[in-house]
């Protein structure tokens, strides 16, 4: 209960870190997201509803500091309104719209999170290995999920060389950070008395 | 599946479902409420940047350093401090009077003056953060401009910090025409363009138009956000399209050097 606590306080406290992080200029503004990446580790070392609780604090938190919501009345509306251009009949629709909601990372960390979840087992065996490359991996679709919906919103399919470069070194940073994550967080489980347990898919015998 | 387990992800999915139907305005308070609870974070973190940025732009060889000890004598350090500082006086001073001397020419009387503060630290967009807020007349959607041209418009405001979506970002359009003709056509910074100064494309223009480039690009004025003949760029390149014009926009506003704003005080109207 302490550790779960502890988490969560982590949690909140990662989000005000995260507006201390330097981004990397050479490698197209890169850099590490310590909230999400705080929370994919995290995921591992949780059980089941608390990870849930996690992804909502964490989705929530996402996009209420940095998702783009655009006022129905704003320019893309205004901006429906111009005449004179030529082809804007097809462009309407992106012109109203056209991006991510709020609330729409929520599901995304969910997601990510349950899938972190699957390998528990290792993590409590002190196997760090794939815990680090699944940091990687649940980084790497968060941010691709995230373009691939904004792309597809916005009407056009568009994958420029700095997009991959981006997300590539923002998902290497994320796994250099994370066995200092999962260090704390072993450090704090030890100090709570937290025993790692996998309480997922359990075959029972049902006496038959 | 426990039953726990079952009961959390049925709590999980009824707070997805209550958080994605919220609508429009209460998103934009719940995200103004926590861009004021970081506040002071942002600006903490602004300092610390801009404390370390400064540590580390100091190109100081300790050979160098160790020859003009001894070469140059106290009287004379002295000296070229002071000459320093009065050369950044100097050009503060103008800088100054520049923006001063704006603010006078132009047609807004109600240009709120801003300092950037950071780059914000979001995934897929170009925005930036700035020292003003609602407290000081700020309000969504507001043109931001520089006596160069236009610099964007802003997106959630805090009551001291705002957020400026960039010229740059996919997500800030500008109703634009080509200075000298009639081709009208729509602003917007291209997605995944994340370097700090990226060019601009400006859509459905006609095809064949005879477009210069060095060319100057205004805004229109159309559709009310931004006011009209407000600079934006200089065509770069003009590409007809299948069925319309295309042109490459070099960016007025160099935003790698983006210090001081101003934000359009009331909403915008044709000066």
């Amino acid at each position: 209960m302490l550790f779960n606590v502890s988490i969560i306080a982590l949690m909140c406290i990662t989000f005000f870190l995260e507006e201390f992080v330097p981004a990397v200029e050479i490698a197209q503004n890169a850099r590490l997201f310590l909230a999400p990446v705080f929370f994919f580790c995290a995921a591992v070392a949780v059980p089941f509803p608390t990870m849930l609780l996690l992804a909502f604090m964490t989705g929530f938190m996402w996009d209420a500091r940095y998702a783009q919501i655009m006022s129905e009345d704003s320019a893309m509306e205004q901006l429906a309104q111009v005449s004179g251009v030529s082809g804007y009949a097809g462009f309407s629709q992106g012109l109203s719209g056209g991006d991510l909601g709020f609330g729409h990372s929520i599901i995304l960390f969910g997601v990510l999170g349950c899938l972190m979840q699957g390998i528990r087992p290792l993590f409590k065996k002190g196997r760090w290995e794939l815990p680090v490359f699944m940091v990687g991996f649940v980084t790497i679709v968060w941010l691709l999920v995230q373009f691939i919906v904004i792309t597809f919103l916005r009407g056009n399919f568009f994958f420029p060389q700095e997009v991959w470069l981006k997300m590539v070194s923002d998902t290497l940073m994320a796994m250099l950070a994370s066995p200092l994550i999962y260090l704390v967080l072993h450090t704090l489980a030890r100090a709570t008395n937290y025993e790692i347990k996998y309480e997922g898919l359990r075959y029972r015998f049902d006496g038959s | 599946m426990k039953t726990l387990n079952l009961i959390a992800l049925l709590l999980f999915v009824a707070a997805c479902v209550a958080v994605m139907m919220l609508d429009t305005p209460t998103t934009q308070a719940v995200q103004s409420k926590v861009m004021a609870i970081f506040a002071p974070f942002v600006h903490a973190s602004a300092t610390v940047e801009n404390t370390t940025t400064r540590a580390i732009s100091a190109e100081i060889d300790p050979k160098e350093l160790l020859r003009e000890t001894v070469a140059l004598r106290l009287k004379v350090q002295k000296l070229t401090i002071l000459s320093q500082r009065h050369d950044e006086l100097l050009e503060e001073n103008n800088k100054l009077r520049n923006m001063v001397g704006y603010r006078e020419r132009s047609p807004f009387k109600d240009l709120i003056a801003a300092r950037v503060i950071k780059r914000s630290a979001s995934t897929w967009w170009n925005s930036m953060i700035i020292d003003k807020g609602s407290a000081d007349g700020i309000a969504p959607d507001r043109a931001v401009l520089t006596d160069v041209g236009l610099v964007g418009k802003t997106g959630r405001v805090s009551p001291h910090v705002s957020e400026v979506i960039l010229l740059t970002d996919e997500l800030c359009r500008v109703a634009a025409v080509i200075e000298g003709t009639r081709e009208k056509g729509i602003l917007s910074g291209e997605r995944g363009a994340l370097e700090l100064t990226p060019d601009l494309r400006l859509r459905f223009l006609s095809r064949n138009a005879p477009i210069a480039p060095g060319t100057n690009v205004i805004s229109s004025g159309d559709g009310g956000v931004f006011p009209s003949r407000l600079l934006l760029g200089r065509v770069k390149l003009f590409e007809n399209k299948d069925i319309s014009g295309e042109a490459v926009v070099e960016t007025a506003v160099d935003f790698s050097k983006l210090e001081d704003v101003f934000i359009v005080g009331s909403s915008a109207s044709t000066p």
